[in-house]
């Protein structure tokens, strides 16, 4: 028998709130862009940002919504403190040494099982080092958009840069594994590296989002700062910070 | 050629029976053959402001059923030779609608000859909104100069561009084309009220008729006349425009100005 460490990609879900209903069709929708990639994946959920911690009876209805959208729950993270009886109760570990939700995209796309036995072979060092991060891979042509994206439409870039050449309505969402750009009125949601890539951007002609996510860093803007509110912006990830900055001096 | 033409809105209350009746009306006075058919089962309203509610007899659902022809469920206009009504069911609900229901009812009003087939849907994005845009080639979408309708309104327009015959078979878009009702440029200028330019720009969409909010609509219906046939008012000639505009003609938009007060107005504040 052999013991080790090793490192698996483990998809963080960060709630909001519990509402299973919700989540489940939260999470549906946001599986059905990419089936593949999240079949009975492995789920560590997030609890931090939540106002209070839930009880027992709440988390296992979210855990169970989590099951029905087709994920496992393999444990709790550690960025809410507090969690061991809860965890104990559930029989699920409480997991940290998490980095954050983003990660390199090379590793993200690869295939759990070869995500695990590389970070094994890295013996459980952090980070792998540079060197052994694979070739860059062949251009991928961005995916161009030139109809306007309307309320409840989604637009998913998968592997890609997202360019679009016509508005994004209230209630749309663009979504990319690459960058986003929005050559019209971005008034939706726009989320770039949507699989961890933590250096991709998102630039727009005129800013009026209602949400912007980096490698699932977001921020929502209830009231739009007047510096940004209908100029050319973009945005990127500083570490755990989105930043954001008129495009053009 | 038929053309088939649904006047929708997603939101509730815009004007998108008060348009259809008034749509139809305008386009039949042109000598067009013309259908109107109220898609908004269970809750049949289309008769009423044609003024023809003690005439339905047979429903599009009966049609659809079997239980009758065609010919015995369309109701003749009394004031339009060309114009012909096609009633909801009132005491059914819109599960009675199928998508092959409404292609034959469309194939034999093709059939029959009709110029224009209006389908006038009814709010919201379930079944009997979709099946009133799904065989649609062209669009009217109502919209009222506030922010909830125009939202629901970019729904609606996602919508026609995914979830029509059109777009599933990958052939030429649903044309689509924006209709502003309860447009009161008072309002607009005191900055109550959304502007044309700014419908415009959200929905990036041009405007095909502006109508001017006005009392003559509710006391129209209340009559049972289109009031597009309410003669010299200006919601009559805003529709007018809009027919004419939907037939390829241009016209400038008019009744988009607010009024400016006389001087006996201003001096007695009246």
């Amino acid at each position: 028998m052999d013991l080790r460490f090793g490192q698996v990609g483990l998809l963080q879900v960060r709630l909001r709130q519990t509402d299973p209903v919700a989540i489940l069709a939260e999470l549906s929708g946001r599986i059905a862009s990419a089936p593949q990639f999240f079949q009975h994946t492995g789920v560590c959920i997030d609890l931090s940002v939540l106002e209070a911690i839930p009880d027992e009876l709440a988390l296992r209805a979210v855990i169970d919504a989590v099951r029905r959208a087709g994920l496992i729950t393999v444990g709790l993270s550690d960025h809410a403190a507090g969690l061991d009886a809860l965890a104990a109760d559930l029989g699920l570990p409480v997991l940290g040494g998490f980095r954050q939700l983003s990660r390199p995209p090379e590793r993200v796309k690869a295939a759990a099982k070869a995500a695990a036995e590389a970070a094994a072979e890295a013996e459980a060092a952090a980070v792998l080092p540079e060197a052994e991060q694979p070739a860059a891979p062949p251009l991928v042509a961005a995916q161009i958009h030139t109809h306007p994206v309307r309320s409840g439409q989604r637009v998913y870039a998968r592997d890609r840069d997202l360019v679009l050449t016509a508005t994004v309505g209230a209630g749309a969402e663009v979504m990319a594994d690459g960058c986003v750009h929005v050559y019209g009125t971005l008034r939706g949601r726009a989320m770039a590296g949507v699989r961890g890539d933590a250096t991709a951007r998102l630039f727009c002609q005129e800013f009026r989002a209602e949400l912007v996510a980096i490698a699932g860093v977001f921020r929502v803007f209830e009231t739009l700062p007047a510096e940004l509110a209908g100029q050319p912006v973009q945005a990127w990830l500083d570490g755990e910070d989105l930043k954001f900055a008129r495009l053009g001096g | 050629m038929t053309e088939i033409i649904v006047v929708t809105s997603g939101k509730g209350g815009v004007g998108k029976t008060t348009t259809s009746a008034s749509l139809a009306c305008g386009l039949a006075r042109t000598g067009k053959k013309v259908a109107v058919i109220d898609f908004d089962i269970g809750l049949r309203n289309l008769d009423l402001i044609m003024g023809c509610e003690r005439r339905v007899v047979y429903d599009f659902v009966n049609v659809i059923n079997g239980d009758c022809s065609l010919k015995q469920a369309l109701i003749k206009d009394k004031r339009i030779e060309t114009l012909y009504l096609l009633a909801a069911s009132q005491t059914r609900d819109k599960d009675a609608l199928t998508a092959e229901g409404v292609r034959k009812v469309l194939d034999e009003l093709i059939a029959d000859g009709f110029d224009y087939i209006l389908c006038d849907s009814p709010a919201g994005i379930e079944k009997g909104a979709h099946l009133a845009m799904y065989y649609a080639d062209r669009a009217v979408v109502v919209v009222n100069p506030e922010v909830s309708s125009v939202r629901d309104s970019d729904r609606i327009l996602g919508l026609l561009a995914s979830k029509t015959e059109r777009a599933e078979k990958g052939a030429d878009k649903v044309r689509e084309h924006l209709l502003l009702t309860r447009y009161s440029p008072t309002r607009v200028a005191a900055g109550e009220m959304l502007s044309i330019a700014d419908v415009k720009e959200i929905l990036g969409l041009d405007v095909i008729g502006v109508i001017p909010e006005s009392q003559d609509v509710l006391s129209a219906s209340n009559a049972g006349t289109p009031v597009i046939l309410n003669e010299g008012s200006d919601v009559s000639e805003a529709y007018g425009d809009a027919v004419a505009r939907l037939l390829g003609e241009e016209r400038p938009l008019r009744f988009i100005d607010a009024q400016k007060k006389g001087f006996f107005a201003r001096v007695f504040g009246g």
